[in-house]
């Protein structure tokens, strides 16, 4: 989790524009109401074809993580003071943000914290832009119940290793480095809460199609909801079908390829030959997804897990802008020629 | 003029409608006997997949056949000349030349109304070394986004998606997305390679005006180009339930004397599973971007020290 495609955004930074123009007011958050399962109380409007409106820009921005920390183990919620407290920080760190503060004060990584060169540029990308809201789960993973991802012990020795390679190399080609600093994909399992800022994702409706457009990698998914069944093409977003069951848009996917030379950066985001996902997106209120996800594969888990995720919509008029990585890659280049000169050529 | 109204004039028959007074012009917005169905909004719906099928991408202008995208001069001739006037032909130039038949550039109308792009004369030069050099300067053999309007003509398809304030047009090539914005959303914050769309509906067609573009992207595979300073209007205009007529007028003052027009027809693709597949061609070029960059080339399988 705390390597979420840093790297690559202080490599790509010139080449794309993010959205963090935000109106700076607070996300009120009743910690007494946070949900942690799917509501089906709130009735979402529809479409002028009757499908039920997801539509909008959101994103991810809650402060739960995926996994259960390690000092928190066996505590699956947090008491109405420790939401309170965790609350109070995030309003301390907004304050300072706009007093001018910036670094650990505001709530970004130190730089000690990272085996990464030039983390202070990194950082700046991780800006939550206002504050986020807490709820008393202590993980997005519900299952299973200790809030951990369920490794194979091959996943955990890969994840391992790429955690040990991860800014630190080799690159000796365009193959070493993550699918991201590639511009290719972080991979669709964390592609509604991911990336920078949470990760934007404009959801788009039109008869027959729910499109989701994730401003970073401009990666895209035009997901069929008319029945049809899966395709036989094997692609880096696999093949997704969907349909409505009631307010909630399921989402199924298989045929995932994975074309990558190295393991992934986040090893839990790969999209293995054997990855079966499925996506439930339930509108809980007028600003909130319920995204539930589970994912079954047994290449890199154990047995499957699922996560609740609360998507938080941006205010009307919020924009997602061209990510144009490849075009500016400028850092491949720079990273593969770095490497040569280190290894005393040229 | 005469070009277009063929293409025109074909479509009419392979599809088998009787299309009243289409024949006069084939510009868009006059074909009054087709009227497109209705979304659930009553706007005319655009939705599905289209394509165009024309030598657009290659060369916008009328064109002969040529043996290759990149070529080299033919060698001049030693024997003494027979007929006057003869004009060798150019050859495939080397880094393609294994292609074959299938590297070939076939003949085309041109889309380009009057078929002369008023260029500049700094840029009319300019267009010719870009042609000279495609090899190394066509952003579409890098899989850089491919601009507007060559998204609409490359040997893709597109598919539609019409929401209620929202259309998006989603290309195969490169994963570009359009996002047209039906009511205000304001401008660009900077320049793009797809450009900021505007969209609105004059009867059946649908009108989009793009703006903010950067100067990076091209018009085709043989060179034309335009500044930062582009301005394109687009309208696609319903002529049948399996026909959109696409008109572009592309205006910019750095680089051309005059606005200028394009028209060609885009065709429904209404096979079964007629879909925008992935095309992640980022994947296709790092071996040409940076196979001889680092220490190991995976292409070559040789390192450098």
């Amino acid at each position: 989790m705390k390597r979420v495609s840093v790297l690559c955004l202080g490599a790509l930074a010139p080449a794309m524009l993010l959205v963090w123009l935000l109106p700076a007011s607070p996300a009120a958050q009743d910690p007494a109401t946070a949900k942690a399962e799917t509501a089906n109380a709130w009735t979402p409007s529809r479409t002028p074809w009757g499908d039920p409106d997801l539509q909008g820009v959101w994103r991810y921005e809650a402060t739960m993580p995926l996994e259960r920390p390690k000092n928190l183990a066996g505590k699956t919620l947090l008491t109405d003071e420790e939401v309170a407290q965790r609350d109070a920080v995030e309003r301390e760190q907004e304050a300072k943000r706009l007093a001018g503060e910036e670094g650990t004060a505001v709530g970004r990584q130190s730089v000690a914290d990272s085996p990464i060169r030039g983390n202070e540029y990194n950082s700046f990308w991780q800006d939550h832009g206002r504050p986020r809201k807490v709820y008393n789960r202590t993980s997005l993973i519900v299952e299973p119940p200790d809030g951990r991802l369920p490794f194979t012990p091959d996943a955990q020795k890969a994840e391992a290793r790429s955690a040990a390679r991860y800014g630190v190399g080799p690159y000796e080609s365009y193959l070493d480095p993550d699918t991201g600093e590639r511009c290719l994909t972080d991979g669709v399992t964390a592609l509604m809460w991911q990336g920078p800022n949470g990760g934007h994702n404009r959801i788009v409706q039109s008869p027959g199609y729910v499109t989701i457009l994730h401003e970073e990698y401009r990666d895209r998914r035009i997901i069929p909801v008319d029945g049809r069944p899966h395709g036989s093409i094997r692609q880096w977003f696999g093949d997704a079908v969907a349909r409505w069951d009631r307010n909630t848009l399921v989402v199924d996917t298989i045929n995932f390829a994975d074309k990558t030379n190295y393991e992934w950066a986040n090893v839990w985001t790969r999209p293995s030959e054997t990855l079966h996902l499925v996506e439930r997106f339930t509108r809980s209120d007028a600003e909130t997804i319920d995204y539930e996800i589970t994912v079954e594969d047994p290449t890199t888990f154990t047995k499957p897990w699922k996560a609740v995720i609360p998507i938080t919509r941006l205010p009307d008029k919020t924009e997602i802008y061209e990510y144009a990585c490849h075009e500016g890659n400028y850092a491949m280049a720079n990273l593969l020629s770095g490497a040569r000169a280190e290894r005393g050529g040229r | 003029m005469r070009n277009g109204l063929l293409v025109v004039a074909a479509v009419v028959v392979v599809a088998g409608i009787a299309v009243a007074r289409l024949g006069v012009t084939p510009a868009a917005g006059r074909a009054e006997a087709y009227t497109a169905p209705r979304t659930a909004d009553g706007k005319p719906d655009l939705n599905g997949v289209w394509q165009a099928f024309s030598t657009a991408n290659y060369d916008l202008q009328a064109h002969p056949a040529r043996a290759a995208m990149a070529l080299r001069p033919a060698p001049t001739r030693t024997e003494p000349g027979g007929l006057g006037r003869a004009t060798p032909a150019d050859l495939p130039a080397a880094p393609v030349r294994a292609l074959g038949a299938v590297g070939g550039v076939p003949a085309g109308p041109g889309v380009v109304e009057g078929n002369e792009i008023p260029y500049q004369s700094w840029a009319a030069a300019r267009k010719k070394e870009n042609f000279d050099d495609w090899l190394t300067r066509d952003p579409e053999i890098k899989c850089y986004l491919p601009g507007v309007p060559r998204a609409t003509y490359m040997p893709y398809p597109f598919q539609i998606l019409e929401s209620t304030n929202t259309i998006l047009i989603a290309y195969e090539f490169a994963g570009a997305t359009r996002t047209i914005h039906m009511e205000d959303a304001g401008s660009s914050p900077s320049d793009t390679w797809m450009g900021w769309s505007r969209g609105h509906w004059e009867g059946d067609t649908l009108v989009v005006d793009v703006t903010s573009f950067n100067d990076q992207t091209w018009f085709d595979r043989a060179g034309n180009f335009h500044s930062d300073a582009l301005h394109v209007v687009e309208r696609y205009t319903p002529v049948s339930p399996y026909h959109l007529m696409y008109e572009a007028t592309i205006e910019d003052p750095k680089v051309f004397t005059r606005p200028w027009k394009i028209s060609l027809p885009l065709y429904r693709r209404y096979e079964k599973d007629a879909a925008i597949l992935e095309y992640k061609c980022v994947e296709f070029v790092e071996e040409l971007l940076y196979g001889q960059v680092g220490i190991r080339d995976p292409g070559a399988e040789q390192t450098h020290k």
